[in-house]
């Protein structure tokens, strides 16, 4: 076949035209981000206050013109808190969405699940979870947590008892699930590390309804700390309240659930709940003036006049939740949407300002909280979502 | 200490006696050991919790309308599950739709209830310390379910059909009676008896899904003990269990409690495969 000087002009010109106007359309599609809370299910009350963070965040971006002109599309996919789901939606928007980064999973169980495959599929992921194997800059290079690992949440209990409150004979129970022997296996040591003597540990079954034996072995041990490590409301207020009906006043320091409005529910009295410290984050927290940080005190204004509800649920979880979004916006404007150039933001990002907490990630660490925004809060002081720092916490 | 082993154990080991007497119930009427028992348990909690707490329901009638659910739910345990396989008893395949039905129950309240625990309502206002009512409640009701079904058994006409069925199906079909009406009455009394145990239990237990299990185990071991439809052998098996159990948490404590427990289970059921006022069973040759 004979092709003409004019037809090659012509083809070059097609050719050229594809070339130019195809980025233009591009520019002008909308983000698209794929999102996997699991909004109902028994693990829904953590992702339906963070999605109420969320929302926010991308309704003040599109409504703030976009990134770069561009809309974020969020395509949400309710995990309805089963694993087996996570990784079924995160293929979903990975290969048929073609989602151009990831944010969650929010529950471990499920972000255990799914990461491997987000991984496979080269797609940007943050998700929130605290399980430490979740992020790991090798296997994973994509991924990048804006939580806590359950190392440094461990870290940030063992530190109050023996610096703080200055408690040298600790007293460290579990329930028996995995979560608890593994944190249990992981914070002993690190309190002898400490210089703390443990004097009582041991795993028990969360079902158990008389947990006394093992507080008249830990009273007789000499404790001067209780530090139950549990997400079982059940087990951590059995606890609470033996340890007021033996009329022993040692503080018990611990995870975050020992806050809770369930824990808090099956208390026999009110005042059982003094001197009770779970974990929970600094700029979600009222300092001893009773005053949120400044970054905090302007965004719950924005919560407010957004209508958002905080009174069933927790700050730290909606701003947890509004961070994400907007650390996905920041990486895509600043660098483009291109997996490589999102990642490679994301591993020189340094002291990025969360309301949730403040974010570093390097090329070898994708762990991105500080430690030094954990803290310990009074659990009977929660008022709109925060609760007040511990005291001994200064500022 | 020996005050907090005896209320504790004779409570849970009530509780536990109850749930073996479900087992035994079911298991007379139908030779299926229907692994539901633990559920209707687990579900006395929760619904005494949904009716009264949340929905705002007297006392009396939240209990009552626990018991008429826990009815309803051993009716539906005996259509869907037990009936279907009752032609292949002997290739057990009642162990599979039994426990398919009581994953369903226990997912179905993680989902509509909540995973985790929550609290039950104080029912009367009597007793305190050890003597409060979440003690001695459900060893009133152990109480009462015991001379109730020995004066059903012994003392009344649908009780004699019951044992008649329990004691030779065949036979007992053979003389008219309505085997398949009294197998649903049977399945129904079950529920009632489990969610009696689960409803006086649950100031002690709270209404909380993950009771469904436990109760499955812990309401099989007095069974197995005591022998296999004997409600005599049942309470007397709860009741060891529980006080061996509290005596285990205090003596040894954290997880060897229940290692403690599993230990004397398999050497009781070594050394008497029948259980203790269980006969063994003769075999035809």
């Amino acid at each position: 076949m004979k092709v003409t000087r004019r037809q090659t002009l012509r083809g070059s010109a097609a050719a050229l035209a594809a070339g130019v106007f195809r980025p233009a359309i591009a520019q002008s599609e909308p983000i698209r981000i794929g999102y996997l809370p699991a909004l109902t299910g028994p693990s829904s009350s953590t992702g339906i206050g963070i999605n109420r963070g969320t929302e926010l965040a991308v309704k003040e971006i599109n409504a703030a013109g976009g990134i770069k002109g561009r809309q974020i599309e969020l395509i949400v996919r309710d995990t309805q808190s089963d694993p087996t789901k996570a990784v079924n939606a995160s293929t979903e928007l990975t290969r048929r969405h073609k989602v151009q980064v990831m944010w969650g999973p929010l529950n471990s169980g499920e972000a255990l699940a799914a990461t491997p495959l987000i991984a496979r599929d080269g797609v940007p992921q943050i998700h929130p979870c605290w399980v430490d194997a979740l992020t790991d800059p090798k296997k994973y290079p994509l991924a990048f947590r804006n939580a806590p690992t359950n190392q440094q949440i461990g870290g940030a209990a063992n530190h109050y008892v023996v610096s703080i409150l200055k408690a040298n004979k600790v007293a460290v129970v579990s329930d028996t699930t995995g979560y608890g022997t593994a944190s249990l296996d992981a914070y002993v040591p690190m309190l002898k590390s400490m210089g703390a003597t443990v004097v009582y540990q041991s795993s028990v079954e969360a079902n158990n309804p008389d947990v006394k034996p093992e507080l008249l072995r830990m009273q007789a041990a000499g404790a001067e700390a209780i530090m139950p490590w549990s997400v079982n409301a059940g087990f951590l207020s059995r606890i609470i309240n033996t340890r007021a009906e033996m009329e022993w006043d040692v503080p018990i320091v611990g995870q975050t659930t020992l806050g809770s409005g369930q824990t808090k529910a099956l208390l026999k009295k009110p005042e059982y709940w003094e001197k009770v410290y779970p974990n929970n984050f600094r700029n979600c927290s009222y300092d001893t003036s009773g005053q949120l940080p400044p970054r905090t005190v302007e965004f719950v204004e924005r919560i407010r006049k957004a209508g958002i509800e905080m009174s069933d649920t927790l700050l730290w979880w909606i701003a947890l939740g509004y961070d994400g979004p907007r650390l996905i916006a920041d990486a895509i404007r600043e660098a483009g949407s291109a997996p490589e150039e999102i990642a490679g933001y994301w591993n020189k990002v340094k002291g990025w300002p969360g309301v949730y907490g403040t974010i570093t990630w390097t090329s070898e660490l994708h762990d991105g909280f500080q430690g030094n925004e954990i803290v310990m809060v009074q659990a009977n002081s929660l008022r709109e979502g925060a609760f007040v720092l511990a005291p001994g916490y200064t500022g | 200490m020996l005050v907090s082993i005896v209320s504790y154990g004779l409570a849970l080991g009530a509780v536990y006696a109850l749930i073996g007497i479900t087992y035994n119930v079911m298991f007379a009427a139908s030779r299926v050991f229907s692994f539901t028992a633990g559920m209707t348990g687990m579900l006395g909690g929760v619904l005494g919790a949904l009716f009264i707490d949340r929905l705002g329901m007297p006392v009396i009638m939240g209990f009552i309308a626990t018991l008429a659910a826990g009815a309803a739910l051993g009716i539906i345990t005996e259509i869907l599950t037990v009936r279907p396989v009752l032609k292949s008893l002997d290739q057990h395949l009642y162990v599979l739709s039994t426990l398919a039905f009581a994953l369903m129950i226990q997912q179905l309240t993680a989902i509509e209830w909540s995973t985790e625990p929550q609290p039950f309502p104080r029912l009367l206002p009597i007793g305190s310390g050890y003597f409060d009512q979440q003690f001695w409640l459900p060893m009133a009701a152990c109480a009462v379910t015991i001379v109730g079904l020995e004066w059903l058994y012994r003392r009344t006409l649908i009780g004699r059909a019951f044992l008649a069925i329990a004691e030779d199906n065949y036979a007992a079909r053979a003389l008219g009676l309505p085997e398949q009406r009294l197998r649903i009455a049977s399945y129904a009394l079950a529920g009632v008896i489990g969610t009696l145990a689960g409803f006086t239990g649950a100031e002690m237990m709270l209404a909380y899904f993950g009771n469904g299990p436990l109760l499955n185990f812990y309401g099989f071991v007095p069974v197995a003990l005591g022998g296999m439809g004997s409600n005599r052998g049942a309470v007397v098996g709860g009741f060891a269990l529980g006080l061996f159990q509290q005596t285990a948490n205090f003596m040894v404590g954290g997880i060897f409690a229940s290692v403690a427990v599993f230990v004397v289970f398999i050497v009781v059921l070594l050394v008497r495969p029948e259980g203790l006022a269980g006969a063994a069973a003769a075999r035809r040759v």
